[in-house]
């Protein structure tokens, strides 16, 4: 199941983001099974889980568990819970214990979990 | 009788100065610790537990390592836990965990096997997990296995 788009009222199923849904307005799932080659971009919230090769832009970006990019990530806000082979950059980075990373992270702040697999060069900007 | 209570008195002084005497401060616990405003340039070996509050030049090799918020370390690391309040600029090199916080300011290349940063920490350089499969990692391999052959000769002999 895929959802695309933008849903304007807040889901019910989705409670357990650690985001404050009620300020979401436009909110986006890609759902496990969606494979994108190219680009992807949302002025707000990406919820993604599926496989991606190219370039993802948001200001919200929650890379679930089981999700791949291979390519270029850019967000305000990017919490990564899956495997990433490529560049991401963020004003915050929360890298989480399922995440699997490798490339170059550039961020102002980082909090990594124990667990996660990273062999990257990170690059701290004010 | 008068007599033999200032021998007693000579004996028990006597006895209280060796007492103060013979008890050399030993530190068996292994354990280095530069105050904050100790400056040491070197190289630690064979140390259980450092703690760095000054400042430290040269090479650590400490099973516990804690660099605290007015610590700075320069240089190469390694040990199996190590937690970095303050600032490191060169190597670590962790076997076990490694705890970044918030205070933390790191330039270099670190090696971990577990790896835990608190948001706010500022870190710029390499990170590199232990275990995973590198391009760049078979001569620290060979150094290992050298290293299990002349542990192993040593405990033959």
């Amino acid at each position: 199941m895929a959802l695309f788009g933008s849903s304007e009222k807040k889901s019910e199923e989705k409670t357990e983001f650690m985001f404050d849904t009620e300020s979401i307005v436009n909110q986006s799932t890609l759902a496990k099974d969606i494979k994108i080659n190219g680009s992807l971009e949302s002025t707000d919230y990406i919820d993604f889980s599926g496989h991606l090769t190219g370039t993802l832009k948001s200001t919200t970006i929650n890379l679930k568990p089981g999700s791949y990019v291979k390519g270029t990530i850019t967000a305000d806000t990017i919490t990564v819970e899956g495997e990433v082979d490529g560049d991401i950059q963020a004003k915050d980075i929360y890298i989480k214990s399922t995440a699997k990373i490798k490339g170059n992270i550039r961020y102002q702040n980082i909090d990594i979990q124990n667990g996660s697999i990273i062999n990257a060069d990170l690059f701290y900007s004010s | 009788m008068d007599e033999n209570n200032t021998d007693m008195d000579e004996n028990s002084t006597d006895s209280v100065g060796d007492e103060i005497q013979s008890t050399p401060i030993d530190n068996d616990a292994k354990a280095v610790n530069i105050g904050s405003g100790v400056r040491v340039d070197g190289r630690i070996e064979g140390a259980e537990t450092s703690d760095i509050s000054g400042t430290l030049t040269g090479t650590l090799k400490s099973s516990n390592i804690n660099i605290n918020s007015k610590g700075a370390f320069s240089g190469d690391m390694s040990g199996q836990e190590i937690t970095i309040s303050g600032s490191v600029d060169g190597e670590i090199n962790s076997e076990d965990y490694l705890i970044v916080n918030n205070s933390a300011n790191i330039k270099g290349v670190i090696e971990y096997a577990s790896l835990q940063v608190s948001y706010g920490a500022r870190i710029q350089g390499t990170l590199r997990h232990r275990g995973s499969v590198q391009s760049y990692s078979p001569v620290s391999t060979d150094e290992v296995k050298e290293d299990e052959i002349n542990e192993n000769q040593e405990v033959d002999q």
